[in-house]
């Protein structure tokens, strides 16, 4: 053991004077790695925050939800006398639950100067709407920061009243980004007359068609019908996520070459000219009976610490900056996700790290390499 | 067992298409010391590199007295002492640290390690020199802690090549007694050297300019 000891120790002092001898062979492998660690993990926690963000958004919006959006004007030939549309949707009943909406076109003001979106609902069928209504008001806040039970000032136009904050219900959950205000049909006559975005929601039951199948259905009849509402499902959300998920893939895979032949690249040639330039200590070395395998190991040692710590050091910047970087961005500006998950600790960066062991391992490889010449052709 | 290192039938060249530096050269190298002498670039070197098993022979073999190829890490280790012509000490490492290391390597316990390091420095005259860096001392001084390093292991084999050029007299008396010394253990001590202050010294001779080209031979007798 004892040998062992002293040669790590002569080793290690070796190459701490070779660092401080040639401080710019240590900041150039530093510099690079931090660089290259830094890019990728700022590429793959966007990726990483993108899908977070796609897949809450598909929470949000539900995997069995349909939203089906058509503009409805006064001129339009297809209105009723009592100013509604035929019901296209209704066979869509027994395959779950359906909620017909009218989306006004001006917007609301609370006495807190928010801009709420106006929505109106039938008050003969509420549908799912009845264990929202309130006895105070008709007019409902839909809200996911206000308090709860909060009555709320709300104008429109000329016209004031009092709303109930509540939170959206599961049908409602893709309608809402912050707030939303719900009227009964007839409370804004005027605005009703001058037009509205028709709006079907509709969730399916577990037991119905797949939704694949009933968008496809639904489609078909408009398309038959010449007419092009705005339909909206969860399955183009999940198309969008399988092709972030492919593009991550793709992206993992291009930055994992690049970090590690670039890495290998760097940290081997300096690792070759300083092998070169301690060719007769190392064959010294070797001729007092220490294995090659030792010297390389210090080889890849050295360029693995190295590596380790500016990458260790590069991806703790990039989290330190992550509200300022990430928030310019668009993306969240915290961390930790509602979930608890850390894209920091996740295997984003552990791949991030895998390969940049594997380039200080390949980056070694010369070495290795040069340790295969006989010790008496090196000291010839 | 054999107690000397035989050369049986050894070819030797550095490139596959270079020209031979050894051509089917045997010989038993016995106990005690045998010098080679020749002019430069005639083999010398060579020779004790394939001794010391850092070059292997293109044909023929070298077999160590306790059997064996010299390229077996624990004759290399424990049993082997090689003097390079220069570059012989870890420049890091102080001369005490050097020897402590070259005997750790080789083995031997560290009580051991300790006397043999102290007697070797005292007889090199190197004493006072032994807690200094080697970039700090003297050609001399450098060359004899090389020798002191070889010795610590006190190996059966010491191989010193060219281990007094360049030095004065003085330095080369202390060099030619500790080998003295060391080879009246019955060990085998091969020196490679166109010294001649080192002639008187040798048990055996070996005049390796007889391997050199005809015309390479008469340019060395002139």
């Amino acid at each position: 053991m004892k040998p062992l000891i002293l040669i790590v120790s002569y080793l290690w002092k070796d190459t701490c004077a070779r660092w401080f001898e040639q401080p710019g062979s240590l900041l150039a492998r530093c510099s690079v790695t931090a660089l290259l660690v830094a890019v990728s993990t700022v590429i793959l926690v966007s990726l990483h925050m993108l899908e977070r963000s796609l897949r809450e958004r598909l929470e949000r919006f539900g995997l069995n939800t349909l939203l089906v959006r058509e503009m409805v004007t006064s001129y339009d030939p297809e209105l009723l006398p009592t100013g509604e549309r035929v019901d296209r949707l209704a066979p869509l009943a027994g395959s779950g639950t359906t909620l017909r909406l009218r989306q006004l076109l001006p917007r609301a003001q609370s006495e807190w100067q928010t801009d709420l979106g106006i929505l109106s609902y039938s008050s003969r069928a509420p549908g799912p709407l009845v264990e929202l209504l309130a006895n105070e008001s008709p007019l409902i806040c839909l809200s996911t920061s206000w308090p709860e039970q909060a009555q709320v000032r709300v104008s429109v136009n000329q016209q004031v009243g009092v709303a109930v904050v509540r939170r959206p219900s599961e049908a409602l959950r893709p309608l809402v980004n912050e707030h939303l205000l719900l009227v009964p049909q007839g409370w804004l006559p005027e605005e009703e007359r001058k037009g509205y975005v028709d709006t079907y929601v509709f969730l399916r039951d577990p037991e119905a068609l797949p939704m694949a199948q009933i968008v496809e259905a639904v489609q078909t009849l408009y398309a038959k019908e010449r007419r092009t509402p705005q339909i909206q499902s969860a399955l183009s959300l999940i198309q969008a996520w399988e092709v972030l998920k492919e593009r991550q893939r793709q992206w993992r895979g291009w930055l994992a070459i690049v970090l590690g032949f670039a890495l290998a690249l760097v940290f081997g040639s300096i690792a070759v000219l300083e092998f070169r330039q301690n060719l007769f200590v190392t064959a010294l070395l070797r001729s007092f009976g220490v294995p090659a395998l030792w010297l390389w190991a210090r080889q890849w040692i050295e360029n693995g610490l190295l590596a380790n710590l500016a990458a260790i050091i590069a991806i703790g910047s990039v989290w330190g900056l992550h509200a300022t970087l990430f928030g310019a961005l668009g993306f969240p500006r915290t961390v930790i996700w509602p979930t608890g998950a850390n894209p920091y600790f996740g295997v984003e960066v552990a791949m991030v790290l895998i390969w940049v062991n594997i380039g200080a391992l390949l980056s070694s490889l010369p070495v290795a390499a040069g340790l295969r010449l006989p010790v008496g052709k090196t000291l010839n | 067992m054999s107690q000397s290192l035989i050369c049986a039938g050894v070819w030797f060249r550095y490139h596959r298409k270079g020209a031979w530096i050894l051509q089917d050269f045997s010989h038993n190298f016995a106990a005690g010391i045998t010098l080679i002498q020749g002019a430069s670039g005639c083999g010398k070197s060579t020779l004790l590199r394939l001794l010391a098993g850092y070059l292997t022979p293109g044909q023929g073999h070298v077999t160590i007295p306790s059997g064996g190829p010299p390229t077996q890490p624990s004759f290399q280790r424990g049993s082997l002492g090689y003097v390079f012509q220069q570059l012989n000490l870890l420049p890091l490492a102080t001369v005490e640290r050097n020897l402590e290391l070259a005997g750790r390597l080789g083995g031997i316990s560290s009580k051991e390690i300790g006397a043999r390091t102290a007697r070797w420095l005292q007889l090199l005259g190197l004493e006072p020199f032994a807690r200094r860096l080697p970039t700090t001392l003297s050609g001399g001084q450098q060359q004899r802690a090389a020798i002191a390093r070889a010795l610590v292991k006190e190996p059966q084999v010491l191989l010193l090549d060219e281990p007094t050029s360049g030095l004065d007299d003085l330095n080369t008396e202390v060099i030619a007694c500790a080998l003295r010394d060391y080879a009246a253990g019955g060990r085998i001590c091969v020196v490679s050297s166109h010294d001649h202050r080192l002639a008187t010294l040798a048990d055996e001779t070996l005049d390796f300019n007889r391997f050199l080209p005809l015309e390479g031979h008469l340019r060395a007798l002139v």
